[in-house]
């Protein structure tokens, strides 16, 4: 796994502040770019066209009216903030760095503008009308997109104190996800490996084959073992053992499906490969 | 009277106190407890008014200064403070519902600090313990179910609304600033030409139906604060249950401490809630690493401010405010610089000496008392309203604008004791109406003690303590013997001791100067004798001047000859705390007039009015002797000579007569006797003060020109007991080279100054013709005669 370029979607709602916070961490560990990207929503700009077009601002129950050159000006500001966050967030680091506007659908820009990066930041949802506890659109372009790898951020969790959860049930694309976290774990550091498998003697075969292939961590790994693929079950088991980044991948045994389940219904920081 | 019968005896002259009567050899055998020799009546009165506990009966000591008040009352009062029961501690604590009104709390004798270190510790454990449990799993926990809750509840709302518009076609849309709805077609908003190109029946439908969205939005976004406080008052709530689980444990082991004091339950009550409702304070972190809590200003509401702790006292507490203001005796409330403003908190509030003697007994100087601001005032309302309120002064008086507290009054109850001079006494009790209502005890220290061997045994007692206390030498008995026969000089009369107990004990440590400078390990009368004539010395120069003056006839004194109308009076003059005594010169001059006696002294307006009235006595002796067979029919005038000062005292007045009989009478006066002592109408001389020093001025002046032998001075016979006068005068009245002469009456006195009898009248109420009085008769009668033909002369008609 080779990250050179770090792109990272920012809004500035506070999950891409986290997401901002956790790209920072991954480049200086990987000596990577951070590239952020901001998106001008165009649908913001078609509506204030419409000769109807108003907003309703909380605490302030009467309609305004929204004036394109005002939402012109509120969008750039919005811009500029974002690129201070950014900014803010290297500070005192010798991370190169670069900043792009776009306007367009956000998702489709922020999965087109992180095509020539290695690994795309982004979070859980951005400012998002309902607040939603699952995913944004833009998460789940990317999901359904297939971007990977993407790290999907929430705010509050770090991606890197705490430690790395790897789901693993024996398939090539478990052993990507397996690579990765180990990739992304210092060598000392503690590292679970949640082994998805009814056979509990199959379980425990593949736990000692990890074992063999990396000898030299196997001291700071932690194996679970859980009977059953459906995503509440492994997303309730996760949270019993309240890691913090969750490495997957979605070429494993489970059910696409299952996986953008689990995905959402994770209130973790998540690792896509 | 002839010279031999008037004189007094040498014995008389000095009473000589035997240092045989003390059993002691010298005063270190003695165990230095003094005892108020001779003030019964005081001591009397100091028990009574430290034993009733009535309002009002304090105390007022008043006597000369340096008469051993103070020791007295301290005396008395260590023998009965320490039986009676310690008094209670007293503290200022944060008032939670009036904080400008901060509360009083009693506690028994040494809880006060107890509780204050309490509370120091409680809250330095509290910064502790509160932000473990606000940073506990289940708190964070709880505090974001309760969070995510509200976002739950806004994003159900707002998802409904944003489901049905979906259905509707229409897309709920964040701005920057908030939300709007649009058409939508394949995830994207219509284009404002795809709008227009829709029929209209379209379009309106899609406004209509945006229109109710928007109403719906709005009725959401109204309910947002409502969940937003339902929110916060479930975060408070989590807070206070929390705060009160982390607080309660602390607080509750602090109440079981003073489970007997339910104004200390109800304090703690009122800490815990305070905690409870701002534990925030706990969890900020303002404070420099290091830095005790207690030192922070945060935290100053639960700190306990000890005013009185009487944990190290026994018995009531005896408290002399040496420097009795305002502030110092009820306390003051302090203020703090900060930015430029003054600001106070009841950590500021410093107790007073009424707080620190509450139950006992405070001890004051009333004169200092009285000249301090505001002070006489503040303890007269302590002590009226039985209470001791601290007000700042200078938000009292407007002297300072700013925000000031209001503590709590503190019960009173004590004994107050001023002591002060006589007069003090005296100002207070006829200016204020008060001070009788709050000093209705007066201790009157005597000035003098009897010489008795009580009293003897008390001067050496004193000097015992003096000479322990201060580390001095000690006194042989021949140097306590001249120190008594010193205090009856101090006294003025033989048979009394003077109180004046600061001298006695200045004349201990000046004695143990000169014992020290002799190489003595013990001071002898030698010692004692030298500190007197040192004193004197020190003292003397202006009398050594006027004396010099008078050797040199700058100042007329004649002490040789015998002149008519004229006589040496004596006076005294203060030389600081001496005093000494010098002759001056009396002339009286006669002539024809109606009767009056002239005082020059009072027409110059340098005689004070006790002088003119001795004077005007001499009117009505000469009107009652002489005038009652004819008008006195002259005028004469008196003078002092050389008097360029004033003259005050009527010790002058039998000189001054002595004067005026021999100018009358046309008989010399022996110019080597001088004379003292007042005299009354019927011409009987009456006792004077400083005698002593006026014989000894004489004495002075006379032993400087050469004792001839003849030289004396006469005095009132009443001022025969307040003779001690010095070694060496009475060492020349007993070698006959000077003589005290002592007359009752002023014909034995102008006998023994003229020679010549004063004579007495015969049942035809005549006086012999060679007598005194006999030549005044004849001289009067001839001096009516003249006035008779002289006005009978003007009277003659004109031919």
């Amino acid at each position: 796994m080779i990250i050179r370029r770090i792109a990272v979607a920012i809004d500035c709602s506070p999950h891409s502040m986290a997401s901002l916070k956790a790209a920072r961490e991954l480049a200086e560990r990987l000596q990577a770019d951070i590239q952020g990207i901001f998106v001008e929503d165009s649908n913001l700009f078609r509506l204030a066209e419409l000769p109807f077009s108003c907003e309703i601002r909380p605490y302030n129950q009467e309609p305004r009216v929204i004036e394109p050159a005002e939402l012109e000006r509120a969008v750039r500001r919005q811009a500029q903030k974002a690129e201070s966050a950014l900014l803010a967030a290297i500070e005192n680091s010798t991370l190169r760095h670069s900043f792009i506007t776009r306007r367009g659908l956000v998702p489709e820009e922020v999965v087109a503008a992180a095509l020539e990066s290695d690994l795309l930041v982004l979070g859980r949802s951005g400012k998002s009308p309902t607040c939603r506890r699952g995913l944004g659109s833009t998460a789940q372009k990317a999901l359904v997109e297939g971007k990977k790898p993407l790290l999907i951020m929430r705010h509050g969790i770090s991606a890197t104190e705490e430690p790395c959860l790897a789901l693993y049930d024996g398939s090539e694309g478990a052993e990507k996800a397996l690579q990765a976290a180990l990739f992304l774990t210092p060598p000392e550091a503690l590292l679970h490996v949640l082994i998805l498998e009814n056979d509990p003697e199959e379980a425990w075969r593949m736990e000692t084959s990890i074992r063999e292939q990396e000898p030299e961590r196997a001291d700071a790994m932690e194996f679970h073992h859980l009977a059953g693929e459906d995503a509440k079950t492994i997303a309730r088991f996760i949270r019993m053992l309240d890691s913090g980044l969750v490495v997957l991948c979605d070429e494993m045994r489970m059910a696409k499906e299952d996986i953008r389940e689990l995905v959402s219904v994770l209130d973790y920081p998540i690792l896509l490969v | 009277m002839t010279q031999q019968q008037g004189k007094i005896p040498p014995e008389q002259l000095r009473r000589k106190c035997d240092p045989l009567d003390f059993t002691f050899k010298t005063t270190a055998e003695l165990d230095g407890r003094t005892e108020a020799a001779g003030q019964k009546r005081a001591l009397d009165a100091i028990a009574f008014s430290m034993a009733i506990r009535h309002d009002g009966f304090n105390l007022f000591a008043l006597g000369p200064s340096g008469t051993g008040k103070q020791t007295a009352l301290m005396h008395h009062l260590e023998t009965v403070a320490p039986k009676a029961p310690v008094p209670d501690d007293w503290c200022h604590v944060y008032n939670f519902e009036k904080p400008r009104h901060p509360k009083a709390l009693r506690l028994p004798p040494g809880k006060a600090p107890e509780l204050s270190g309490s509370m120091d510790r409680l809250v330095e454990a509290l910064l502790t313990v509160i932000p473990a449990a606000f940073s506990s799993e289940e708190y964070q926990a709880e505090e974001k179910s309760i969070h995510e809750q509200l976002q739950e509840r806004q994003a159900e709302a707002i998802g409904e609304l944003e489901k049905k518009a979906a259905d509707e076609g229409i897309a709920l849309i964040r701005t920057p600033a908030g939300f709007a709805f649009a058409p939508i077609r394949k995830g994207e908003v219509l284009k404002p030409d795809e709008f227009m190109r829709l029929d209209e029946q379209k379009r309106e439908e899609i406004e209509e139906k945006i229109g109710k969205l928007k109403t719906d939005l709005q009725s959401v976004m109204s309910q947002m604060p409502k969940w937003q406080r339902e929110t916060q008052e479930k975060i408070d709530s989590l807070n206070r249950t929390i705060a009160d689980f982390a607080v309660r444990p602390l607080v509750d082991e602090l109440k079981n401490r003073y489970e007997t004091l339910p104004d200390i339950g109800l304090y703690l009550d009122a800490v815990e809630n305070d905690i409870v409702e701002n534990f925030y304070q706990f969890l900020e972190k303002g404070q420099e690493p290091g830095e005790p809590a207690k030192k922070s200003r945060t935290f100053n509401r639960y700190r306990v401010n000890v005013a009185v702790d009487n944990g190290g006292t026994t018995g009531a507490p005896i408290v002399y405010e040496d420097k009795p203001a305002c502030r110092n005796l009820v306390g003051d409330i302090e203020h703090l610089s900060q930015m430029g403003t003054l600001v106070t908190d009841f950590t500021l509030i410093k107790p007073g000496a009424l707080h620190r003697a509450n139950g006992g007994y405070l001890l004051l100087d009333a004169r200092r008392l009285l000249m301090e601001p505001f002070a006489w005032d503040a303890l007269k309302n302590a002590l009226r309203t039985r209470q001791i309120r601290i007000e700042s002064l200078g938000q009292l008086y407007s002297l300072i604008s700013t925000v000031s507290l209001e503590p709590e009054p503190i019960p009173l109850d004590l004994k107050v004791i001023l002591f002060g001079e006589r007069r003090l006494y005296y100002l207070l009790n006829a200016y204020d109406p008060d001070f009788s209502e709050l000093f209705k005890v007066a201790a009157d220290f005597e000035d003098e003690l009897e010489a008795d061997p009580e009293g003897k045994h008390s001067y050496a007692r004193i000097i015992a303590r003096v000479a322990k206390e201060n580390r001095l030498r000690h006194f042989s008995r021949e140097a306590v013997a001249r120190t008594v026969e010193y205090g009856g000089r101090l006294a003025g009369d033989s048979r009394k001791l003077t109180t004046r107990l600061q001298e006695i004990s200045d004349l201990v440590h000046e004695a143990d100067f000169h014992a020290e400078s002799a190489g003595r390990s013990t001071v002898d009368a030698d010692d004692v004798d030298r500190t007197v004539e040192a004193r004197v010395m020190r003292a003397s120069r202006i009398s050594e001047k006027i004396r010099e003056a008078t050797l040199k006839n700058a100042i007329l004194i004649d002490t040789d000859t015998a002149k008519t109308g004229q006589i040496n009076g004596l006076a005294v003059y203060p030389a600081g705390r001496e005093l000494f005594g010098h002759p001056g010169r009396i002339t009286a001059r006669i002539r024809l007039g109606k009767g009056e006696v002239i005082d020059i002294e009072r027409e110059a307006e340098l005689g004070g009015p006790i002088h003119s009235k001795g004077v005007m006595i001499l009117s009505g002796f000469l009107g009652a002797r002489f005038g009652m067979a004819q008008p006195l029919s002259l005028s004469a005038s008196l003078v002092f000579e050389q008097s360029y000062g004033g003259v005050e005292g009527d010790s002058a007045s039998s000189a001054e007569l002595y004067a005026l009989l021999s100018a009358l009478s046309d008989v010399p006066i022996r110019q080597w006797i001088a004379v003292t002592g007042s005299v009354n109408q019927y011409g009987e001389l009456q006792a004077i003060g400083g005698v002593n020093e006026k014989i000894e001025g004489f004495f002075d002046l006379c032993n400087a020109r050469g004792l001839t032998g003849r030289q004396g001075v006469l005095i009132p016979e009443s001022n025969i007991l307040n003779l001690m006068l010095r070694r060496d005068v009475v060492e020349a009245v007993r070698e006959e080279r000077f003589s005290i002469y002592a007359a009752a009456h002023v014909d034995e006195g102008i006998e023994l100054l003229t020679g010549v009898a004063a004579g007495k009248q015969d049942e035809n109420n005549q006086w012999p013709p060679e007598s005194i009085n006999g030549k005044i008769a004849a001289r009067l009668a001839g001096m009516a005669e003249k006035i008779r033909q002289y006005s009978a002369n003007s009277e003659t008609p004109e031919a």
